[in-house]
């Protein structure tokens, strides 16, 4: 007689090939059932539109032309964008708007996170004023930011002419060598509320007896913030800082609408100048090639984001 | 400038360009409704007032009256540097097509001229555009070249083409057809503060009467005042930009293509030409070289330069016909001593014509909108309800209503809009409306091409904004210019 142990059914149950799989995939219909409207949804929105910009990519589309009018031409979309000076330009201004942005408000988000942490009068109200720039519409915060940084009658300008600290207006975004530095500094302003947040979450799982253990031992408050806190918020941190890259890397609204990428070219970043060969230039080929080469960055860095949640679940897991 | 002086200078004919025969020849049509041949301010005077019109009976002949249909359509409506009482006249529009139209049920989206051909493009993709849509002057060519739109004549919603601009007819044909009708058409001016003039030294009743003496006085301004002279705009991706930029650079004898001459072949690339690089050095002479300019050009739109020159900070610029309006109503918006401000702004403005360019040429763009009817095939649902369509058309392009909808920052793409009554309280109401109607015979219509858009809200401002920040010296922006419209001619 032949007794069938829990683990040999298992065993049978996860049996490699087909008919497992299809046995697994009738095993959960119900989960498939629920899950299916989403799917449907996501390869619609999604997946289509996707296959369509790969497609689209292999594809010269005259401006001049209805779509439907298109002609392969292979990778040529390709080398006429890695071959355009443009191009590298502007993927310098992408790397110094996506890192400098990411990691300025990273680390202003998380000094704000540990001053809050502590318990004060107002904390409650400070956290919620500092939540402010993340909440309001970037829309609305672009055009503020316009309008506070205009050469002409801005409000940073006035202050500083009315007090006699400059002769005359600074010159914020109608200037090659400053216009991205200022759009950064609205970038951070708008989301290091959401670092300040995560980090915020993260300092709540820093076991408390390991930092009074510290103390005990002698350790002061850095050596305390480098040996406890901080490896306990690396994983936070990781995935905070890769929400923030590709984030930033997608980041329309700001520079469209406070500069269009301009002046000459000077804060174009990758999405803005293929929206602007999108839809400005009908150059439909070349801006879909161009969005690949965004979706594989996105895709790495998201890779990466999958990884480090990951990490995160076998580490709880483990503990 | 009065009224007199001005008709006098417009009758003297200045140095009119060959495009005034262009605009105003009527050889191959019939005879227009008015004559375009004497017009002048007195003309339009004389002619205000003489014609009722019966809009309701003459659309009811296109579309009867109790048709019962569906309309999708989106229009170029009004944005934040219109005045309000373009508003109300749009709102009134509505609300009248849907009284005299009870049983179409109309659909309507208004766009910002910015955002209107990136979303109809957008649509039009996804075979989702609207039935009916009312374009920028500049857009009509492009859509009528990839074959998006149907074949429409002003006698398809009983009218005749000779009650138009032939110059606006040029910008809805394509290869001999007619794709839409003109809703209206403008030419700007030139604006001054003749308070700011007098401070600074100058004659505060003249306007400079050549470019040159624009950089000229714009320095002096600047010098003496310490406030912006010249109102330079050169956005990319904005209206604004060609519409100011285009009348210097056709002033100096210079053009994209030859699209200032009577008939244009717009076979040859003039962007790089001396002529083109002088118009060129005159603004980077003025933002760079004299700083006598708003800094803010690069990023700004004309809807940025409205409320400095109602704060008395900008001597002069190229206006819209509804620029007056807006000074009014942003006066009306000021409180406290900047209301008192503004109201001396407006007592101090003047309007002349735009000045000439060393030959003594004078140009400015021949600006408007046209309506057209989408096929089928693109649009969303794959029908057009075409009676619904044409009984919008023919309502706002009638004499009442092109007229009215243009009331403040326009003309009557319809001319005989210029013999309604409303045409006649027009000129009573609008200050200065004399002078923008002066500039017509002085229009140059953008080139009819479908690169047109490309070349105008891309390539020209990235010409300017090279030249202005350094990036590129004027020689070489203006050759880089050059080679993108060659290039982009050639199909790349």
């Amino acid at each position: 007689m032949t007794i069938v142990t829990g683990k040999a059914e298992a065993r049978r149950r996860l049996q490699p090939g087909w008919s497992g799989a299809l046995r697994k995939i009738w095993e959960h219909r119900a989960d498939y059932a629920y899950v299916l409207p989403a799917i449907a949804v996501m390869l619609i929105v999604i997946a289509y539109p996707i296959y369509y910009t790969v497609e689209l990519s292999f594809f010269k589309t005259p401006p001049g032309l209805q779509l439907r009018d298109k002609t392969f031409i292979g990778f040529d979309n390709y080398t006429t964008i890695l071959t355009s000076q443009v191009f590298w330009k502007v993927t310098w201004n992408t790397l110094i708007w996506t890192l400098g942005s990411t990691f300025i408000s990273f680390v202003l988000g998380f000094a704000t996170a540990l001053a809050l942490h502590r318990d004060f009068i107002g904390r409650g109200v400070l956290r919620a004023i500092l939540i402010i720039p993340w909440v309001i519409s970037a829309v609305a915060a672009s055009y503020i930011w316009k309008w506070i940084y205009h050469s002409d009658f801005g409000v940073i300008g006035a202050v500083l002419v009315g007090r006699g600290l400059a002769d005359q207006p600074p010159n914020f975004i109608d200037n090659v060598s400053t216009v991205l530095p200022s759009l950064i500094v609205v970038n951070i302003w708008r989301e290091f509320p959401f670092a300040m947040i995560m980090m915020m979450a993260g300092l709540q799982t820093v076991p408390d007896q390991l930092l009074r253990a510290a103390k005990v031992d002698g350790a002061n408050a850095w050596q305390r913030f480098w040996h406890v806190t901080f490896p306990h918020l690396r994983n936070v941190s990781v995935v905070t800082m890769l929400l923030l890259a590709v984030a930033n890397f997608n980041s329309f609204i700001i520079p469209w609408i406070m500069t269009g990428g301009g002046p000459s070219n000077a804060s174009h970043i990758w999405i803005t100048h293929i929206y602007e060969l999108a839809f400005g230039r009908q150059r439909w080929g070349v801006a879909s090639a161009y969005s690949v080469l965004l979706f594989l960055t996105l895709m790495t860095l998201g890779y990466f984001y999958v990884r480090a949640l990951s990490g995160n679940e076998r580490k709880e897991g483990s503990a | 400038m009065t009224r007199i002086a001005l008709g006098s200078a417009v009758l003297r004919g200045t140095v009119a360009t060959a495009l005034m025969a262009s605009l105003t020849s009527t050889s191959a049509l019939g005879a227009p409704p008015v004559d375009l041949s004497k017009w002048s301010p007195e003309y339009v005077r004389s002619i205000a007032g003489t014609q009722d019109f019966d809009t309701a009976a003459d659309c009811a002949k296109v579309t009867p009256l109790d048709y019962k249909g569906r309309l999708t359509f989106w229009y170029q409506g009004v944005f934040e540097g219109d005045p309000d009482l373009l508003r109300q006249y749009y709102k009134e529009f509505f609300e009248t097509f849907r009284k005299t139209y009870p049983n179409i049920q109309l659909e309507e989206q208004a766009l910002t001229y910015n955002d209107l051909l990136d979303k109809f493009r957008t649509a039009l993709l996804g075979n989702a555009a609207p039935m009916a849509v009312r374009l920028q002057i500049l857009g009509g060519t492009e859509f009528a070249s990839k074959g998006y739109l149907q074949p429409l004549k002003p006698e398809d919603v009983g009218y005749s083409t000779e009650d138009f601009w032939p110059g606006a007819m040029k910008a809805v044909t394509w290869e001999g057809v007619t794709y839409g009708i003109p809703t209206n058409n403008e030419t700007m001016a030139f604006i001054w503060n003749a308070d700011i003039f007098k401070r600074a030294g100058l004659d505060p009743d003249k306007a400079p009467a050549t470019w040159e003496d624009v950089v000229k006085y714009s320095k002096q301004i600047h010098d003496k005042l310490g406030i912006a002279g010249y109102g330079l705009v050169a956005r990319k991706n904005a209206g604004n930009t060609p519409y100011r930029f285009m009348p210097q650079l056709w002033a100096y004898g210079g053009g994209v293509f030859d699209e200032a001459t009577a008939n244009p072949t717009y076979e040859q690339v003039q962007l790089d030409s001396p002529q083109s690089k002088a118009a060129l050095q005159a603004s980077y002479d003025m933002y760079v070289r004299d700083k006598s300019v708003p800094v803010s050009a690069l990023t700004n739109q004309q809807a940025d330069n409205q409320p400095l020159f109602v704060a008395g900070q900008l001597g002069m610029m190229i206006s819209h016909p509804s620029d007056y309006n807006v000074m009014l109503d942003l006066q009306k918006k000021a409180t406290g001593t900047d209301k008192d401000k503004a109201q001396t702004v407006i007592d101090n403005m003047r309007y002349g014509l735009i000045p000439t360019g060393p030959d003594g040429k004078r140009a400015v763009v021949f600006g408007g909108s046209n309506i057209h009817i989408l096929k089928p095939e693109y649009v969303e649902g794959g029908k057009v309800d075409e009676p619904a369509a044409k009984a919008i058309i023919c309502m706002w392009t009638s004499p009442e209503w092109s007229l009215k909808m243009a009331y403040a920052g326009s003309n009557p793409g319809n001319l005989n809009g210029f013999k309604t009554k409303w045409m006649k309280e027009r000129l009573d109401n609008i200050k200065f409306l004399d002078v923008t109607t002066s500039m017509l015979p002085y229009g140059i219509p953008f080139p009819a091409l479908p690169q047109a858009p490309e070349i105008m809200n891309i390539i020209i401002p990235d010409m300017l904004q090279n030249a202005l920040t350094g990036a590129m010296t004027v020689d070489e922006a203006a050759d880089d210019a050059a080679k993108k419209v060659k290039d982009l001619m050639g199909g790349l």
